[in-house]
């Protein structure tokens, strides 16, 4: 079964040389996982609408928040910690959305923006979080070091407690999931309609990696990606890519009937979750 | 529990906010125009005069993206906050549904609208407005989606501009599509937007396409929606516009049938839309407000946009049609329907301007199957026009209109009778759609000929008859070309429970151009119980091509037979497991394996050929038969089953005595059957000789139904008459004693001849006793006469 999910055996530049299943028998369905940079971290979003955090060392979980809204784009701060946002409505059917941090440590949360109406983002920078709202937001530190996030068509990379924005394709619909490179000179993004962009921190195109989703850097030459269909109303197949950070170069790395959606990588390795929210961890070696 | 869990969580929070903000806020909602461009999954509708492909016909990706442009204006003019995930119809545009999740999520928005139109997808046709949330129905994901839905679909519901067939639908996705588990529709999974997909219409049925091409339709539905989330969001009382918006028909001509294919109509949509009318708007003042004018795209649709509260005068105008005014009264943010069903300008009385049959002294009579059809300058009154119809000799009939009311029908309920003189008289009263009558009586005459109904020259199984059990084949034979058009759905047979039999469709043989008579051919595709009483049903509607049919309804009971079954008694004389040494002139004999036993029956593939006696066809017996027990003698009984061609020729069997100088016909009935039958016969009285089988004759007579044809025999069979078999003929023995035959017998013995192989009577004697001293040997038959009756006996000498 598991088998069959992954592509078989080594294609002639990459080798799947493992494959697992994660939290099999304690957590199912999982959906959105998020690995941190060391790779020994996942969130993930249980059936009952909890964020909790999986430790892939000593094999424990933990609540981080009840909140349904919670687990869908939770992320890692370079300082260990988890931010997320939660929401809830008025009488008046306003959405409010509120950012929290959650230290592993303590196992203890904290909200950090008030309640804002509008787009409240939990944004992983390489020192620290933040969460970027339309009000006052909130950094975890003067000094979160660098990030990168989007807001409708245009890319935000802070660098050096400099903002800088770009807008270097067009695209009428937004940009989304900006992710940085490890050694920070990177940010890859997807522009909806065009694909996925890398480019460098003064805004100049890299490279151009084609129609796939939620890219995530898996070292600093490479990146995954999801390559999803669908008819207009439901999925008809997805499935993760590699894809060379410059361009020249792609493979699969699961076949398109898994369903795989969401893939994050971190330390090494790749997590994904199937429709049917089953987790998987694959390792793999690039041959150059 | 997730939702509880949400609300509690809302609770709190609200518990929690200690100033109440929301009036400040503007609602933020994320417009989805579901799929995009012009592509496989974007929906074409293929309807007149658009073809496949075509990017101005019917795409619900272009309708979708003229409803979520239209909400956008509206919510934006009632000061809504907006995002939407395209603004044109490209390819490019359809982006992934993962995408458009992430991109509403990213947006903040408060809610989200995916805005399609639905299609049943099978030959069924429905229209109502559908409205879908993730989760199970009553328990969605997030919180208050299905609050929106129910605060949108009554919006959509109350539009007068379409034909509803049924009331609305709110669902749970993953209650509506079980089979996909929890994956959903995929906009709605993972979007924590309080998320709606809504199937506004359904654009499958006909007349919605047309709808759906309007941009006034599309930006209703926008308005619509733009109510359903003032409520949502208790904004209703925030916007002092109002919306006037109609359909515009014609109030009695109805809508073309254009498509390819004839499509379902309901309602109101069977009445024409149309075009090009213009609607105003008119204050109290009669001032013009506003006007548009309906499009050319079979819809009829108006809209007046953004309009102040009050009262107003709606005036439709159109050439072709009476001007037509309607008050009504604007409401802020409140849609207000208002339906036109203009009277067309019927200028001048209505006149017949065609009729048929068309037919003078002097001309062919008329079929009396002819439908009578008057066309009208105009659409006409039904009511006032049939009552104004006589036809002398009266006629039962029904009447049916086409093309609007411009074409009335009469079609008699039987036919009419033959060679007689009718006169139609449509009386001056008769009234156009506008209520004017004609100026005049019409007048039209028509003479019919001598021939109203179908004749049946033959059918299979008639009644009584008996039918082998297997797949048997039925055939009505008329005296005219058959009309084919689904003429098998006009014949049944039924068992004796009721039911219907199965014909085998693939087998069905009709009359073709060129033929004697008209015929449907066609066997059951199941086996029937011998012993069981069956039903053939020829409907009554059985027609010809000129439209004469049957007199009635014929009810023919038949029953099944096994033709194969045993005769006890019966001696058999030939299996015809081989066809070698028969003959038949020019026709081909051969051995078939359809047979009724053994491997094989004899099959005569023949042609009649005329000659002194009609047209016939002759199969002779080869030599080896002439032996003894080939013979028959009066009295005896024949058997022989025959494979019928319903062929309606005579069958004999041929008895020859004498070497042919003497031939005896026993009949064995006309071929008025398919299938196998078993025909036994008593062969009467015999003259003088020896007969023997001797073959077939198939006679057609003079003027035969059929001249050619196949037939097959299978196992030929005889039973002595009492007292009378050969050697056991009165307890007859036959012993070759010397120089002598000597026969002997209970009475008294007329004569003895004796018989060669080649069936020659070589010598013979009256009495018992025969002197064959100068008789070569070898084997002989012996004819012996007893008491008028012949036996023959094998002898060697």
């Amino acid at each position: 079964m598991l088998a069959a999910l992954v592509m078989p055996a080594m294609s002639q530049e990459v080798e799947v040389t493992s494959q697992r299943r994660l939290l099999d028998g304690v957590e199912s369905p999982a959906y959105y996982p998020v690995l941190n940079a060391t790779g020994d971290r996942l969130l993930y979003l249980t059936e009952a609408g909890a964020l909790k955090c999986y430790d892939l060392t000593d094999n424990v979980t933990q609540v981080i928040s009840h909140d349904y809204v919670a687990g869908h784009d939770a992320c890692w701060g370079g300082d260990g910690k988890v931010y997320y946002v939660t929401q809830q409505a008025d009488e008046n059917h306003l959405v409010y959305r509120t950012g929290h941090c959650y230290d592993l440590a303590t196992r203890q949360s904290i909200q950090v923006t008030e309640p804002q109406h509008g787009a409240v983002r939990a944004v992983s920078a390489t020192r620290g979080g933040a969460l970027k709202a339309p009000g006052r937001g909130y950094a975890s530190s003067a000094d979160i070091g660098s990030a990168a996030w989007t807001e409708q068509n245009r890319v935000h990379v802070t660098v050096g407690g400099e903002e800088r924005v770009f807008s270097p394709v067009d695209c009428w619909a937004g940009y989304l999931w900006a992710s940085l490179s490890p050694d920070g000179q990177r940010v890859a993004f997807f522009a909806a309609g065009k694909g996925i962009v890398v480019i460098d921190l003064r805004g100049q195109i890299l490279a151009m990696l084609g129609n796939y989703e939620m890219p995530c850097w898996y070292n600093n030459d490479y990146l995954v990606a999801q390559n999803a269909k669908d008819d207009g109303h439901q999925f008809t197949s997805s499935q993760i890519v590699l894809l060379k950070a410059d361009g020249t170069w792609q493979s699969e790395l699961t076949r398109p009937v898994s369903m795989t959606m969401q893939p994050t990588c971190g330390g090494g390795k790749i997590v994904y979750t199937t429709i049917d929210g089953l987790l998987y961890e694959i390792r793999i070696n690039i041959y150059e | 529990m997730k939702k509880n869990l949400l609300q509690s969580a809302m609770m709190v929070l609200l518990a929690a906010l200690t100033v109440n903000v929301a009036s400040a806020q503007q609602p933020h909602v994320y417009i989805n125009p579901g799929h995009g461009g012009y592509d496989s999954d974007d929906r074409n509708m293929v309807i007149y005069p658009f073809t496949q492909g075509d990017s101005a016909g019917s795409w619900e990706s272009k309708s979708n993206l003229r409803k979520g442009l239209a909400l956008r204006e509206i919510l934006q003019n009632k000061g809504y906050k907006t995002s939407i995930s395209r603004v044109t119809n490209t390819t490019a545009d359809d982006l992934a549904l993962s995408t458009i999740v992430a991109l509403c999520n990213q947006s903040g928005a408060d809610v989200f609208y995916s805005i399609h139109s639905n299609a049943t997808g099978t030959s069924s046709v429905a229209n109502f407005p559908m409205v879908f949330y993730r989760g199970y129905t009553g328990s969605p994901q997030i919180a208050n989606a299905d609050v929106l839905a129910a605060d949108l679909e009554p919006y959509l519901y109350a539009s007068t501009n379409t034909v509803w067939t049924s009331n609305y639908q709110i669902w749970g996705d993953w209650s509506f599509r079980p089979e996909w588990g929890t994956q959903g529709y995929g906009v709605l999974r993972g979007n924590y937007a309080v998320a709606n997909l809504s199937e506004g219409s359904f654009h499958d049925y006909i007349p919605e396409a047309y709808r759906l091409l309007s941009f006034y339709y599309c930006w209703m539905e926008g308005w619509n929606i733009s109510l359903g989330a003032d409520k949502y969001f208790g904004r209703l009382d925030q916007f002092d516009k109002g919306v006037v918006t109609g359909n515009v028909r014609d109030d009695r001509i109805k809508r073309l049938q254009e498509c390819a294919q004839p499509f379902i109509v309901y309602g109101d949509d069977n009445l024409m839309p149309i075009h090009s009318a213009t609607v105003r708007l008119l204050d109290g003042s009669g001032n013009e407000v506003q006007r548009c004018v309906t499009d050319t795209l079979r819809n009829g649709i108006y809209v007046f946009k953004y309009v102040e509260p009050g009262d107003y005068t709606v005036e439709v105008s159109e050439p072709s049609h009476f001007t037509q005014t309607a008050a009504v009264t604007v409401r802020a943010n409140e849609p207000t329907y208002q339906n036109f069903y203009l009277k067309r300008v019927r200028d001048t009385p209505p006149v017949v301007v065609d009729y048929s049959p068309v037919w003078n002294e002097g001309d062919p009579a008329v079929k009396c199957s002819e439908q009578v059809a008057l066309t009208f300058n105009w659409d006409m009154d039904s009511v006032t026009t049939c009552d104004a119809f006589t036809l002398d000799p009266p006629v039962e009939g029904t009447f049916r209109w086409e093309d609007s009311y411009y074409r009335l029908i009469f079609t008699p309920t039987d036919a009419f009778d033959v060679n007689t003189l009718y006169t139609l008289t449509l009386k001056r009263s008769a009234e156009h759609g506008g209520g004017t009558p004609m100026d005049e009586d019409f007048v039209m005459r028509f003479y019919t000929q001598h021939r109203n109904h179908l004749e049946e020259l033959a059918v299979f199984p008639y009644e009584g008859a008996p039918v082998h059990y297997k797949t048997p084949t039925v055939e009505l034979r008329v005296d005219s070309m058959l009309n084919t058009y689904n003429l098998f759905q006009r014949l049944r047979v039924l068992d004796n429970a009721g039911n219907e039999l199965a014909w085998n469709k693939r087998s069905i043989k009709y009359n073709k151009k060129g033929d004697d008579y008209g015929y449907i051919r066609v066997p059951l595709v199941s086996n029937i119980v011998p012993g069981q009483d069956y039903t053939l049903i020829l409907d009554v509607d059985i027609a010809d091509t000129a439209g004469i049919h049957l007199p009635a309804e014929r009810v023919i009971p038949f029953k099944g037979v096994d033709a194969g079954a045993d005769k006890p008694g019966m001696e058999v004389i030939d299996g015809f497991e081989s066809a070698d040494g028969y003959n038949c002139s020019n026709n081909t004999i051969t051995a078939s394996s359809e047979r009724l036993f053994g491997s094989k029956s004899m099959q005569v593939a023949y042609a009649l050929a005329s000659g002194m006696d009609g047209y016939q066809a002759t199969v002779t017996a080869p030599g080896y038969l002439e032996s003894l027990s080939h013979q028959y003698a009066s009295g005896d009984t024949l058997g022989i089953h025959v494979w019928g061609d319903m062929s309606m020729n005579n069958l004999y069997a041929i008895l020859w005595a004498d070497d042919e100088a003497c031939e005896k016909q026993v009949a064995l009935g006309k071929i008025d059957y398919h299938g196998w039958r078993y025909v036994e016969v008593p062969v009467g009285e015999l003259p003088e000789g020896d007969f023997r089988f001797a073959g077939f004759r198939i006679d057609g007579g003079e003027d035969p139904m059929c001249e050619s044809g196949t037939i097959r025999f299978d196992n030929l069979l005889k039973k002595a008459s009492s007292g009378i078999n050969e050697a056991r003929l009165a307890n007859m023995q036959v012993r070759v004693a010397g120089d002598y035959i000597v026969v002997s017998a209970d009475t008294w013995v007329q004569g003895v001849e004796l018989i060669d192989v080649n069936g020659r009577a070589i010598k013979s004697a009256g009495g018992n006793c025969l002197n064959v001293a100068d008789v070569e040997h070898g084997v002989y038959l012996v004819r012996v006469h007893i008491n008028g009756r012949t036996a023959t006996h094998k002898v060697a000498i």
